[in-house]
């Protein structure tokens, strides 16, 4: 059975591979297995995890007040399936309406806060260490970094002149930002498919040992 | 009221989450819009679900190109389902864990999903390589920037970045590329990342705005 | 209560190890066998701020004895009747404890045992405290005050615009090639991609990829052109097919759409990614957009699209992932532009308004940092004190989240 499941893993790794030489048989089959099957897991998945453990387990023995708010969940989750009727479908709204007030109110505050707010606290404190002239000047280039790319990002005003200086080195600073990350990324990337030949050579073929 | 409705509970919902921050009595109602979501989530999915459903049967029912692999779809599905629903194999019965060793549905995983996983994720390397190409054919001042500190930092992580530039005194270490690519991660690199989160941010307080008051609101589809 | 039993079995065990390895010394454990430490003082509860009235913050006078032999403490409850039960328990260097899931209103008294290497010795009992909630988060008195400045910017920008003020809005690349970018599409014949990120619609990227999504139906709808939009979520599928069919029936064609439009694959991310690439390369679409919140698939689709030729646009607000569609698209929007481009792209006034708001709060951030940095500088540089007062009483003071 373990060998079963080896050689499957082995056809999948490669049928997955095959796709970048070009759309063939074996991706089809790979990718029609993987939406088919992870469909399935996550439907199963929702279905233990939050119909039964969240709301099934959660109101036996719950309080009135927290049964009524587990089956209000449930009421505007039945209102999305009305959709499924034409004549009462509009009322799936409901919920929608429900979920993009709530993410709208919820985010609007966290993102303020967590990405304004905290940034903005982050690039006037002074590090614990602005004793070498280079931290100072780290310290000045960041915050001439920030405030030029937040120019950048001025909608109300065109760039040019020296606004539009000033943006094009908020542009400098963020394409540094890019380029830092795509640096520290391409590595990594790298590893993951030596990771997927240790499997095909080693655990699969046995060349490697 | 096809419309109205809908737009008065965003505006009320959200509006009260707004609030919701500054008074601690209420501030557990993120969770609980979190669980509130959990559980129409999985209302959501027998929509979605039984569309993925509809549209493989249709291309069976009417022998489209390619129906074949909509069978193995649909089997793929139904079997899964069928396992995970009723806990087939699982070494605990119905009331053990869906995750458990050993279990139908832990099988499935480890033997389709994950190795369809790694391998899709894995494809990352040969397309960064042709990003990589692309990127590094610097046309302009601005591309030219982002080949310069992509290949500092990605030598700085390297031996490489040591062996290149390891002859610098140690006055000017910091021009030595493991030195340089600390200190881009941690100067502009981090005044880029600040402007786009500040950014971010503001952009996300005027976006909801636009959503709880109504503005902005074709999501919630026509009157008729 | 079992957290708290842990707790004080640990230092129990921590205590008599070390008095264990103490014998050695005649002098020592004979002092050790005979003498308690000394009992914390001052035992204080009081009630904890800006919560829900479910905590007590207890704090004591650590023990006089010699740390060395102090252990720890352990924290006693009374509810009232002077039958104290243990609650917690802290290392030695800690002489205070927040003690949780209190009842509001009632009243609560605390006593502290100081663990040593003979025993525990006992405090005098804390004056009675009640645990109580507040209305208001004052602490965030500042998070309120610039987040209402900003909200009221672009709220009053949006009256403003309304009122039949003109407000200037410049030209974003991004968002200017998208018309045209669908335009192409039409003149080839070929479909539109549209792909909302794999996150749901609890994700404020996905909002606004479905808020653009409007813009982009209605000019798909418009040149009669085609538009496939596979989603990895449900919700997310329900929330486009209104969308689109909105979009449909404001362009007067109401026949044109179809729910096939807009299809769940599966909630797998790369799943997903498996079947948009094949369906990518099968149905060659000649615009892609790419627009929400993307995690290590940004790079697998965007590098897929450009084997086919098409048009890619794409924005995100996860900087992680942008210099991967920086590279391989043809027009990325870069975080802010992602959530500003519906309220653009709508050409409504009231709606341009609201980036109006948004640019005041950049003034505000701006004028921050060039405050801040100058102060600290001043500060760092020349020792000029009151320049040190104002970044740490005024900007620190406003821009610290509590």
């Amino acid at each position: 059975m373990e060998q079963f499941g080896i050689w499957l893993a082995a056809l999948l790794t490669i049928g997955i591979i095959s796709f970048l030489y070009k759309d063939n048989i074996l991706y089809k089959a790979c990718e029609a297995i993987f939406v088919g099957v992870s469909a399935g897991y996550w439907f199963v998945t929702y279905f233990w995890d939050n119909l039964y453990r969240k709301f099934y387990l959660g109101i036996q023995g719950a309080e009135l007040s927290d049964q009524i708010f587990l089956w209000m969940a449930v009421a505007l989750g039945v209102m999305m399936l009305t959709r499924l009727f034409d004549k009462i479908g509009w009322l799936s709204r409901w919920p929608l309406a429900f979920i993009i007030g709530a993410t709208a109110g919820l985010y609007m505050m966290t993102y303020f806060v967590s990405n304004a707010f905290v940034q903005i606290g982050a690039t006037i404190t002074p590090p614990p260490s602005m004793e070498t002239i280079g931290d100072k000047i780290s310290f000045v280039l960041i915050a001439i970094g920030t405030f030029c790319g937040l120019i950048y990002f001025f909608f109300s005003k065109e760039h040019k002149g020296a606004f539009g200086g000033a943006a094009k080195v908020g542009i400098w600073f963020l394409m540094v930002t890019f380029g830092a990350s795509f640096g520290y990324t391409v590595m990594s990337r790298m590893s993951l498919m030596l990771g997927r030949f240790d499997f095909l050579f080693g655990e699969w073929l046995g060349l490697i040992k | 009221m096809k419309r109205t409705v809908p737009l008065l509970i965003t505006g009320i919902v959200g509006t009260v989450l707004i609030v919701s921050v500054l008074i601690p009595p209420a501030q557990s109602l993120g969770e609980d819009f979190s669980l509130f979501f959990d559980i129409i989530a999985v209302f959501a999915f027998f929509l979605g679900g039984g569309n993925l459903f509809r549209i493989h049967l249709k291309k069976v029912f009417h022998r489209k190109e390619d129906y074949g692999f909509s069978i193995v779809t649909l089997v793929g599905f139904l079997v899964t389902l069928t396992i995970g629903l009723f806990k087939i194999g699982n070494p605990e019965g119905i009331s053990g864990s869906i995750t458990a060793a050993g279990s139908g549905l832990q099988t499935i995983f480890v033997s389709i999903i994950t190795p369809l996983s790694s391998t899709m994720y894995a494809l990352l390397a040969f397309y960064v390589a042709s990003a990589s190409y692309r990127a590094f054919r610097a046309k302009n001042r601005e591309a030219t920037i982002l080949l310069v500190s992509a290949f500092v930092i990605l030598l700085g992580r390297t031996p490489l970045g040591m062996m290149l530039t390891g002859w610098i005194p140690e006055q000017f270490s910091i021009f030595q590329i493991p030195n340089l690519a600390v200190w881009i991660m941690n100067s502009a690199n981090l005044a880029g990342q600040r402007s786009i989160l500040i950014g971010v941010g503001l952009g996300v307080v005027a976006m909801s705005l636009r959503l709880i008051l109504g503005m902005d609101r074709t999501y919630l589809g026509s009157d008729k | 209560m079992r957290i708290a039993s842990f707790g004080i079995f640990i230092l129990l065990v921590f205590g008599c190890g070390l008095t264990a390895l103490a014998q050695d010394d005649p002098i020592d454990m004979v002092e050790s066998e005979i003498v308690l430490p000394a009992p914390a003082s001052k035992v204080i509860a009081l009630n904890h701020k800006y919560d829900i009235g479910e905590i007590l913050d207890v704090s004591w006078e650590s023990s006089t004895s010699d740390p060395e032999l102090v252990f720890g403490y352990i924290i006693y409850r009374s509810e009232g009747d002077n039958k104290f039960d243990s609650v917690g328990a802290v290392l030695s260097k800690i002489n205070s404890f927040s003690d949780e899931e209190l009842i509001p209103g009632k009243s609560y008294n605390y006593q502290i045992g100081t663990i040593g290497a003979s025993g525990v010795a006992l405090s005098e009992p804390s004056e009675p405290a009640i645990p109580d909630w507040e209305l208001f988060n004052l602490e965030m008195w500042n998070i309120a005050l610039i987040g209402f400045i900003i909200c009221g910017a672009v709220i009053a920008y949006i009256f403003s615009a309304k009122a039949g003020r003109k407000l200037f809005i410049r030209k974003i690349g991004g968002l200017e090639a998208l018309e045209e970018a669908v335009g192409r599409a039409t003149e080839m014949g070929r479909p539109i991609l549209f792909i909302p990120g794999i996150q749901d619609m609890d994700d404020v990227q996905t909002l606004a990829a479905i808020t653009i999504l409007g813009k982009v139906a209605r000019v798909v709808a418009d040149y009669d052109s085609k538009i496939m939009m596979p989603v990895s979520r449900s919700l997310v599928m329900t929330s486009a097919r209104e969308t689109i069919k909105e979009a449909y029936l404001s362009a007067g064609r109401p026949d044109a759409y179809s729910d096939d439009m807009a299809y769940y694959v599966t909630d797998e991310q790369f799943g997903y990614v498996a079947a948009v690439n094949g369906l990518m390369v099968r149905e060659k679409p000649a615009t892609c957009l790419y627009l929400g919140a993307f995690f290590a698939e940004s790079l697998i689709l965007s590098e897929t699209g450009n084997s086919i030729g098409a048009i890619q646009i794409a924005g995100t607000a996860r900087p992680g992932q942008l210099p991967f569609f920086v590279a391989a698209c043809d027009y990325t929007l870069i975080g802010e532009e992602l959530f500003a481009a519906s309220a653009y792209l709508s050409g409504d006034p009231k709606q341009l308004g609201s980036l109006k708001g948004q640019d005041l709060g950049k003034v505000v951030a701006m004028v921050a940092i060039v405050l801040g940095t100058l102060a600290a500088t001043l500060a760092s540089a020349w020792d000029i004190e009151i320049m040190q007062k104002f970044l740490d009483n005024v900007m620190l003071g406003i821009f610290s989240n509590h």
